[in-house]
């Protein structure tokens, strides 16, 4: 078998590399994807239309909205795949694995560190956030790290105590709302009488004109992002550490 | 509102995931409920865009997300773009997964228990992204919604029994391979063209006569290598048949119809609509030998692993990869008759496997025994359910007035008018095995001893519902098979209409 496998991915790399022999150059400034029509509408329009300086966002939050849109829904069904695999509601009893003394997290020291830094984590984490359409950043990696800082509390105090803060019942909840914030902004644009996510269409309820509703909606989706982000890291650690019981961590 | 439609058709379900998931764990019952109107509104409005399509106001309903406009000729945003085609399709995912929902009322709380908000969120946004993967007209939005549509199943066919764990995680290792080596091809195309629009990027090979080009060559190969690899055509296999055996029966009667033709309905559209038939079929003839005879293979040991098998579900899933054969050897045959049998076959092929899966996995639960010989006796202990297994029967045989026998007949047709015989040989031969597979079991269902059965027992289910005790089986599971079954004879019978206008959708794209 081990032969066919390696005749394989000869075959496939052979393959691979024999196109690469016509691709255009590093930095080709006239490469398709750099002349093409839709980049440099990107370029010289994303300001314009949108007042948002950072192209990369608008591209993602704006253009191509509804691809972050179902982005954010594979991260959520990530999440519930994942209870729906390994979540176990029997409870502890059944448990084969005794860990009774493993959930009071890590020292004293590790304890007040934490406690030091999770403030200062958490606040650059919604900078991240808020901040994503104007400079690199965005709901994906504020989420990311939103939700790093509750696994480290996690880590730190044990997963009762982080779970006191973030139940599983919250968890489910933010990360569902993260999702209706993101669909519903697009529904509202549906219901103003334009396409679903053409922000254009809020300009009524939004400060700003037309192309401010734009930069607006784009921090609206980011939080939506954020918050299943968030909700879907934390379930996913509690899970997996826990073997789906949830009820005595690492 | 018409121009709505297409978003209109995902919204609903996607609404329904988050409220079955926010609501769920309080009122388990009401997740049914709320699913079956989901789907059932979005099966309506995708009705009504089979009709607004077809009434031929709008022959192409398309859809541009956030309303940005082109410029210079090119799509700036993403595009959805719905003709009869897709509009069909559409239909059949949001009306079997309709349907299904209606099956699933007694299964879901015996075979996932606690995890019936999971299972529904799951199984509509699996829905959710067929029905994307279907109407998207954007190379890359196709690749993010195959990644929600394998996320999804891998998670409901884990929900099964024991050996579904397993069995899922082959699947994972081959989906992934299959949705990067798509993903390598649209990148491919994406360094030679600038666009991910799929008509776009057709204008630009095009403009550019970039077909000569190694690079879009090997984008075509990859991309066809990893649809077939999520469609299971014949050595890509393996992962398919454990999954759909071991998946929770609700899970395998939608999936099995579904997701191997959803990726045919990609391999049409990948071949016709970005490559066009003049790559396809012209600029290598060689390739659409090898293919054919790729599917001669697939068809010929699909049926003979089939012919092979004891258990009904197994024999199922191997008859499904012998179907994915047919679509990919129609479809590569080079001529417009072959296309369009292929795609007439994604409706019925879908039809008669959801109408034998749900007949299946209702004998298999009532009976408590997946081989073969649980059908003795059969046609006087479960006539209702019986007649819906016969139907979907002889439709996979091929016998009029079932819609398989049409598909069959436009297939066998292409492959006359194609002049290739292996083809056409290994069609009929794959009838015959079938026949012969299908008539050991009516043969034992008719004249076999009841007293082989074992009564009302069924393994893996000790708190199940008292009222699937008694002989035939609730109506929320006989109604599915019905409706299954007459889909199967109406599709039969209106198949000169749809095939018409199949084929002169197809004309349309190919001028």
């Amino acid at each position: 078998m081990k032969i066919f496998g390696l005749i394989a991915v000869l075959v496939v790399g052979a393959l691979l590399l024999s196109a690469t022999s016509d691709f255009p150059d590093w930095r080709d400034k006239d490469s398709p994807a750099n002349e093409s029509p839709v980049s440099s509408f990107y370029i010289e329009k994303t300001e314009k239309l949108t007042k948002v300086p950072n192209m990369v966002t608008a591209v993602l939050a704006d253009y191509r909205s509804y691809d972050t849109m179902f982005e954010t829904v594979v991260i959520f069904i990530a999440g519930i795949g994942i209870i729906a695999v390994l979540r176990n509601f029997d409870g502890p009893n059944s448990s084969s694995i005794k860990r009774e003394n493993n959930d009071e997290g890590g020292g004293l020291l590790a304890r007040f560190t934490c406690s030091l830094i999770l403030p200062f984590i958490q606040i650059f984490a919604l900078y991240v956030v808020a901040h994503g359409h104007h400079s690199p950043g965005g709901g994906f990696q504020g989420g990311v790290m939103l939700g790093a800082s509750y696994i480290l509390a996690a880590l730190a105090f044990g997963l009762s105590k982080a779970k006191d803060i973030f139940s599983e019942r919250r968890t489910m909840i933010f990360a569902a709302v993260g999702i209706f914030i993101y669909v519903g902004w697009g529904v509202l644009c549906l219901l103003f009488g334009k396409e679903f996510l053409n922000y254009e269409a809020l300009d009524p309820i939004l400060p700003g004109d037309a192309k401010m509703a734009r930069s607006h909606s784009m921090l609206i989706v980011e939080i939506g992002v954020a918050f299943t982000v968030t909700a879907i890291m934390f379930s996913m650690y509690s899970n997996l550490s826990t073997r789906g019981r949830l009820s005595k961590g690492l | 509102m018409t121009e709505h439609f297409p978003v209109l058709i995902l919204l609903v379900p996607l609404f329904g995931a988050l409220i079955v998931v926010l609501l769920g764990r309080e009122r388990p019952d009401q997740c049914w409920v709320t699913s079956l109107i989901s789907l059932g509104v979005s099966s309506l409005i995708s009705f009504f865009t089979v009709i607004a399509v077809l009434s031929g106001k709008v022959q192409t309903l398309r859809y541009r997300m956030g309303g940005w406009p082109e410029s210079d000729g090119y799509e700036v945003g993403i595009e959805l773009r719905v003709d009869i085609l897709a509009a069909l399709v559409v239909f059949a995912v949001t009306f079997v997964g309709f349907v299904n929902t209606i099956y699933s009322k007694t299964r879901a709380g015996a075979e996932v228990r606690g995890k019936v908000p999971f299972f529904y969120a799951l199984i509509q946004l699996l829905i959710v992204g067929l029905c994307g993967i279907v109407m998207t007209n954007d190379a890359f939005n196709l690749y993010v919604l195959i990644e929600i549509t394998s996320l999804t199943s891998y998670a409901l066919i884990a929900m099964g029994n024991r050996r579904a764990a397993l069995s899922s995680f082959n699947y994972v290792i081959m989906g992934t391979i299959g949705a990067s080596f798509y993903l390598i091809g649209v990148g491919y195309l994406y360094i030679k063209t600038g666009t991910l629009n799929i008509d776009d990027i057709r204008m630009v090979l095009e403009q550019k006569n970039l077909w000569e080009h190694q690079s879009i060559i090997v984008a075509f190969i990859f991309i066809m290598l990893g649809v077939w690899t999520k469609m299971a055509f014949f050595p890509l296999h393996g992962w398919l048949p454990n999954a759909y055996a071991y998946a929770p029966s609700m899970t395998g009667t939608f999936m099995a119809p579904l997701m191997t033709k959803v990726m045919v309905y990609v391999m049409i559209r990948v071949m016709v609509w970005i490559f066009g038939n003049e790559f396809v079929y012209s600029s290598q003839p060689m390739w659409g030998e090898i293919v054919i005879w790729m599917s001669v293979l697939a068809i010929v040991a699909g049926s003979l692993l089939a012919l092979a098998r004891t258990d009904i579900k197994k024999i199922l899933t191997y008859l499904i990869v012998a179907e994915v054969g047919y679509m990919v050897g129609g479809s590569w045959l080079a001529d417009g008759v072959g296309q369009a049998g292929a795609f007439y076959h994604i409706l019925s092929d879908a039809a008669m496997t959801f109408c034998l899966f749900i007949a299946a996995s209702i004998i298999v639960l009532r009976v408590g025994d997946s081989r073969v010989n649980a059908f003795d006796g059969l046609f006087r202990k479960m006539p209702l359910t019986m007649i819906g297994f016969t139907v979907g029967a002889l439709s996979m045989i091929g016998l009029p007035p079932t819609c398989g026998f049409f598909s069959k007949w436009y297939l066998i047709s292409a492959g006359i008018e194609a002049g290739h015989w292996g083809y056409v040989c290994a069609l009929i031969f794959s009838s015959l095995v079938n026949a012969v597979i299908f008539f050991r079991i009516f043969e034992r269902a008719y004249f076999g001893k009841i007293s082989g059965v074992k009564e009302d027992h069924f393994p893996s289910d000790s708190d199940a519902n008292p009222d699937i005790r008694i002989k035939e089986v609730p109506w929320s599971m006989l109604v599915p098979l019905f409706i299954a079954s007459g889909s199967v004879l109406l599709l039969g019978i209106m198949n000169r209409s749809l095939f018409e206008w199949i084929q002169a959708a197809l004309k349309m794209m190919n001028t």
